[in-house]
């Protein structure tokens, strides 16, 4: 047997205990991961917030230009 | 959301609700992930516009604040979805209760949530319909007679097509 399908044995085991929880651990454990995600989301924002900074850093810059030139 | 569903019952702001969606699907199959928590509700008349309304008031005098589309209720944001088909008036008319730590819960049967999700058509509906199969919570027979019922049998016809068939 080779180690890959040994791996994908115990894999097979694992997500047929997952089955075998009740639901609402079911839905704890989906909780989880999902905070999990929200984490990531919150880890993302700072990148987010800095592209939108420069937006609007542009915008102002063509404002500024746009009343020089008409005044 | 357990207490918050039934009280929002016995209350009269809506006439019914039950779970669908991915956290309704974790009760017969392995857990999946899920960013929010799906209720189908039938709302008392008269309907207006605002159909959603009284539940947003309801919620918002216990501190559930709307978050987007949803309503946060503890640790998951909640969609309300007024039924919208036969389909959907039927499964949340023959919804089963199943009992969430000690507080009943009512949630759309397996077969309703595989016709559903066929109906729906997106990729995870699809992925969702397998793993009820895969779970025996339901039939190919009892997916394909619900399906037909509800004139989604070509539908079907192309799902085992595509996923069931050698």
């Amino acid at each position: 047997m080779t180690e890959t399908r040994k791996l994908l044995e115990r894999q097979a085991e694992w997500q047929k205990g997952l089955a075998a929880l009740t639901w609402p651990e079911k839905v704890h454990m989906a909780e989880a991961v999902r905070e999990s995600a929200a984490q990531l989301s919150r880890a993302r924002s700072p990148m987010t917030a800095a592209v939108s900074a420069l937006r609007h850093a542009g915008t102002a810059e063509v404002t500024t230009r746009q009343a020089k030139n008409d005044n | 959301m357990a207490e918050l569903l039934n009280a929002m019952r016995d209350a009269g702001v809506i006439s019914e609700y039950a779970l669908f969606g991915a956290i309704a699907q974790m009760r017969y199959t392995e857990p999946v992930a899920t960013l929010d928590a799906d209720v189908l509700v039938a709302v008392p008349p008269p309907q207006t516009l605002e159909l959603l309304k009284p539940i947003y008031e309801f919620c918002a005098a216990r501190g559930h604040r709307p978050e987007g589309e949803a309503i946060r209720v503890g640790a998951w944001p909640v969609q309300f979805v007024p039924v919208f088909s036969r389909l959907t008036q039927e499964a949340l008319e023959e919804a089963g209760s199943a009992d969430f730590e000690g507080i009943p819960l009512r949630v759309v049967r397996a077969d309703h949530l595989a016709v559903i999700a066929l109906s729906v058509g997106r990729a995870k509906d699809f992925a969702r319909i397998l793993g009820l199969l895969e779970s025996s919570s339901v039939s190919r027979e009892q997916v394909a007679r619900l399906a037909a019922r509800h004139g989604l049998a070509e539908a079907w016809t192309r799902f085992e097509a595509r996923f069931l068939n050698d």
